[in-house]
This record gives C-alpha cells, structure tokens and sequence, in this order.
C-alpha cells in the first residue's frame, strides 16, 4: 500500500534534498488544474522540482519502490487534461529544468532541458538566424517536455507539421526499480535505431516515461514572407480558394481560417485597421526576396477571385501594422469574452474541441460541426489550422450548472463523431488526456483498428510495468 | 477598484473567479523565473487569492509569493479574461495585513538556484 501524504512527502526530501520538494497545500492546488476546468478532486501530496536527471532517477526509483503515482507537469497548457493529477501522487514540476544547453547550427538541433519554453528557445535561436517551428498558440509558457508529451503542433503546422517531425532524441527516465535513464533516438536527422522510441514517446502524454532533456531539430528563418489575408461571404468560396492555392503548388507556411463570427470577435479585441467582415483566410509563404512581388502577385490573384476583399502584407512589420495575424492569435480571448456575453456572466469555462480532417473535407466538417452545435444549443465559434485540415470550434459554459456542463459532454462527442465521419481525426495536437479516452476508441473502432488499444496497453505496461506515470490518462 | 462591489472581498472573489488558469500571464512575469515555484507567478497568485478567500487563510510559501509581486502590471495585457492582478494581489495584502485572511506574520522568501 501506497504511504500517506506526508510520509511521501518526507520521502522524497530525504530522496532529493533539502529545497526540491513543496508540501504545502496551497502550493500543490497550483498543480492541480487545467484551463479546461478539471481539478484534481483530492490534492496531490507534494510537487517535486527536479533541477537535473538525477532527481528525476531518484524520484522513479522512490515511486517504484513505495508506488504512488507521478504526474508530469510543463506549464499545464495542454487543453485535454493531461497534466491533472487523478487521485493521489505526486506532481513533478520541470520548471527547474529550463537550460539550453547547445545550440548546433551546423548540426542543425538545439539541445534543452524539458522546462524550457518554447518562445524562450526561439528568442535565443533568432538571435543566430534559426527557429525551432512548432508554435502551439500557448508557445510564450508551452515548455519543450509539454509540447513532446502532448504532441504540440501549431499555425505553422501546415509546412512543418508536429512535434514528432521535430523531436531527434530524447533522454528520459523509467519508473522502474533502478530508475533507468537513457538517451533514445540521435543527434542526426537520418536515424534508424530499430523501433523508433523517440516517436513513441512523442505524444505519450507523460505516460511512457520522464522526459528530461531533448534534441530539437532547428531550422534558417524565413528569409522573406507574403502573407494574404481574404474576407469571404461564403465559406464556400474560402475553401475554394485554399483549394487552389494548394493545387498551384504554394506550400503556405501558415494557413488559417476564422468562421465569420470569431472574425467580428476577433476584429473587436484587435482593432485592426482592415475591414473584417465574413470568414477569414490567412496564407502566409515564406519566399527569397527576389520572389515577394511574384508571389504577392500570385495571391491576390488567387484570394481575389472569391473573397469580397484582399489584404496583402509584404513583410513581418507591414502584417503586424495590419494585425491580420494578430486577429488569429486573439481566438482564445476573443471566444472567453464572446462566452461572457452569451452566458450573461463572468465566470465561464472555455470548452475547445482539437479534430482534423482531410483538407478536402472541411466544408462538411464545418457544416457538421455547425449542425451539431444547434442542436444541442450552443453558439459556436470555429477557427483553426485550415492547411492542414485541424479545426478548433468552441464553445463556453458556465462552469456552475451541471446539467450544461452534461450538454457540453455531449457536445464534445458529437464534434468528435463528426471528424471520425470523415476520415479525420478526434485530435490533431492537442491530446486525448482524460477528455477524448472515449474518442479515441470510437476512431479505432471505425477504422477497424480497435486491437491497437490492446498493443497500447502492453507498450505501457513494457515501459511503466507498476502503471505509476500519469495514470487513467490517453488509455 | 471596488466599484459598485459590497467589500474588498466580494470583488477579490469575484475578480479571481474569472481566472481560466491558461497560464498566459507567466510569461509576462519578472519574479516566476527568480522564485522556487508557481506560486511567484501571476497565475499562481490570483489561484492563492482564490483558495484564501475561500478557506480564510494561506500558508507560509503562498505569503511569500503574494509579498513577491512587484505589482509592475506586466501579466496584464497577457490576460484573456482581464483580470486585475495586481489590484487582486493588494487587495490580498490588505486581507492578510487587516486579518481577515489568516497568515504567518512572516515567511522566508526563497530565490532559485
């Protein structure tokens, strides 16, 4: 049997050391919610913040020993509740953990320690010229360690896809008796290690193992951009028109859509100096120099054959003065003050849904999503990653009435039926946490893949043979 | 700051009821990344004022976290659910200093590394 609370507490400081481990409850209930309104419903009994691998082997070791579950924590951003503790354990904070500890450009990889956040990581490598792609739209506190455990993507998904296109390798820790630490995958793009581990863990959500360090794949900045921005009456004529962007042979590096009225929310929280009316599509390709008139060119030939009116930026400074991207950005606050004013109130709950489908089904999807939403009463908002077919509709609750929360649920489920429908996916970068477990099985089993849960099973039963790490999450 | 709001208390509720818990007021934050865990951070100080309004006190770790906000505003604008921080910190302060929250007359600050 699992000791008590301040027996593990005590544990783990004779383990770690004086200063590593907090008890205190009013600073574990800081590691116990997530912004998709899940508190875990008992506190964990400490947190504890590794300042190296070592804390982490002893942390295993101890867990193992006296098996109480862990919990891993980045900045807890994940919107699928993967980071919530279920019951009791410990939460392991990696905010300690926050070096870089090499930049290579010849080698092309950034080597960091799983607590350092993403736009940190980048201000340092734009400094030298390189980014490291994947921008969840939380990169300013998303940490490294979240993004590879969740599988973080981001708006320049549609050129440089996810965290697992990214990842080279990754050190980590076992909760197994010996607390084993070892470095999977390589330091080289071209890496064939028999079953590709790196990728296994990518995405594991903390269940699998302790990520503590990474090789992160880096790559030149965009030496120039062009971005278009078109308004459109019809939704329609939007897809229309990144159909043929697509078919032209433009690879964007950034393709956005928002549904007309995240536009006119977005377009109050931003101000921008355009007229923003209708469904917004956002293209952006990165391009030499030489080539921002042809493509400027080129876009607003294309945007401009549907969409009511065009806005072309030929540079970062002319996009910004614009705020077309800023728009994009603002979805998250722009969906919490649109719940306010539906629900009449100022404490609600953002509840946003992460499906993908084939580009070529979005039309349907949205529609679907649409129908699905009326139905059950919600005012819907959709925007998303249109490039690479992943949608975010949302919609707010009020977190204090049971029965629209129960409605909600409901929601959720029926946004993901959708997406399966269509050959797409119940989560494109956000997770299945302990929100889309039912989703998930409902994608396998329509795509007669429902033995893989059994594979799943027996992999974290190889990698976490007592079940202690991030228990009743992903299975 | 209080507004039309009955006490000090009824708008600090209110004010840390908004918090969404996205985090994205950290990055703002001069005093997270010096501080040995979250709650020196906006996020985890408008979460402390929440947890003490509703048991009526806060521990030795929380107060120093609370006394280490440097009340600068800059997790302001980073905030989607506009939430007045800083005046929620001092609003907590003088919960604490009028004793009508309950705390430890004092706590070691602790600074990281």
């Amino acid at each position: 049997m699992a000791p008590g609370r301040e027996r593990v507490a005590s544990l783990l400081e004779e383990a770690l050391g004086p200063g590593k481990v907090v008890a205190e409850e009013d600073i574990v209930r800081l590691y116990a919610r997530e912004p998709v309104g899940l508190e875990s419903p008992e506190p964990p009994a400490a947190v504890v913040f590794p300042e190296g691998p070592g804390d982490l082997q002893a942390l295993a070791r101890l867990a193992y020993r006296y098996e109480f579950p862990i919990y891993p924590q980045g900045s807890t951003t994940s919107l699928s509740g993967s980071a919530v503790p279920l019951g009791p354990g410990v939460v392991v904070s990696m905010e300690r953990m926050d070096r870089v500890l090499e930049v290579s450009l010849v080698d092309s990889y950034a080597h960091v320690e799983a607590g350092v956040r993403i736009d940190d990581l980048n201000a340092l490598l734009a400094e030298r010229g390189y980014m490291f792609p994947v921008d969840p739209a939380s990169a300013s506190v998303a940490t490294v360690g979240g993004a590879v455990n969740s599988g973080a993507g981001g708006m320049r998904g549609a050129k440089y896809g996810t965290m697992r296109d990214w990842v080279l390798g990754l050190e980590v820790v076992l909760a197994d008796e010996e607390g084993t630490r070892m470095m999977l995958g390589c330091r080289t793009v071209k890496c064939r290690q028999g079953y590709d581990l790196v990728r296994l863990i990518v995405g594991s959500e903390g269940t699998l193992a302790l990520v503590a360090r990474a090789y992160l794949r880096i790559t030149p900045l965009p030496e120039a951009m062009v971005t278009a921005a078109g308004f459109y009456d019809s939704l329609e004529d939007l897809m229309e028109s990144v159909v043929e962007v697509k078919s032209r042979g433009i690879q964007p590096y950034i393709m956005e859509f928002l549904d007309e009225k995240a536009v006119e929310l977005a377009a109050a929280y931003v101000k921008p100096p355009v007229e923003a009316r209708g469904a917004m599509l956002l293209v952006s390709v990165d391009v030499n120099r030489e080539a921002v008139d042809r493509y400027s060119k080129t876009l607003a030939e294309i945007l401009g054959g549907r969409a009511r009116r065009v806005y072309i930026a030929r540079s970062q400074e002319e996009l910004d003065r614009l705020g077309l991207l800023r728009m994009r950005r603002s979805l998250f606050p722009a969906q919490v003050m649109h719940a306010r004013r539906v629900l009449g109130k100022e404490r609600v709950l953002k509840i946003i849904e992460d499906i993908a489908v084939p580009p070529s089904r979005l039309v349907e999807a949205v529609r679907g999503v649409r129908e699905a939403s009326e139905r059950l009463g919600f005012d819907v908002i959709i925007g998303g990653h249109v490039g690479d077919g992943n949608l975010h509709p949302s919609i707010g609750i009020d977190p204090d009435d049971p029965a629209m929360a129960a409605r909600a649920r409901e929601w959720f489920t029926e946004v993901m039926r959708v997406a399966v429908k269509l050959g797409g996916t119940v989560s494109a970068e956000h997770g299945i946490g302990t929100l889309k477990r039912e989703g998930l099985r409902m994608e396998l089993e329509a795509n007669n893949a429902a033995k893989a849960l059994d594979i799943m099973r027996a992999i974290k039963r190889a990698f976490d043979p007592k079940g202690l790490l991030n228990p009743g999450k992903v299975l | 700051m209080a507004g039309a709001a009955r006490s000090l208390e009824e708008w600090a509720r209110r004010e840390a009821g908004k918090c969404i818990s996205c985090g994205f007021c950290e990055a703002a934050c001069p005093t997270l990344a010096l501080g040995p865990h979250r709650a020196y951070g906006p996020r985890g100080r408008v979460q402390l004022a929440r947890h003490a309004l509703e048991s009526g006190s806060l521990g030795g770790e929380g107060l120093a976290g609370v006394y280490t906000c440097l009340l600068c505003a800059a997790c302001v604008p980073r905030c989607p659910a506009g939430i007045d921080i800083p005046g929620l910190v001092r609003a907590l302060r003088s919960l604490v200093a009028s004793g009508r929250v309950e705390a430890p007359r004092w706590a070691p600050v602790r600074v990281r590394g």
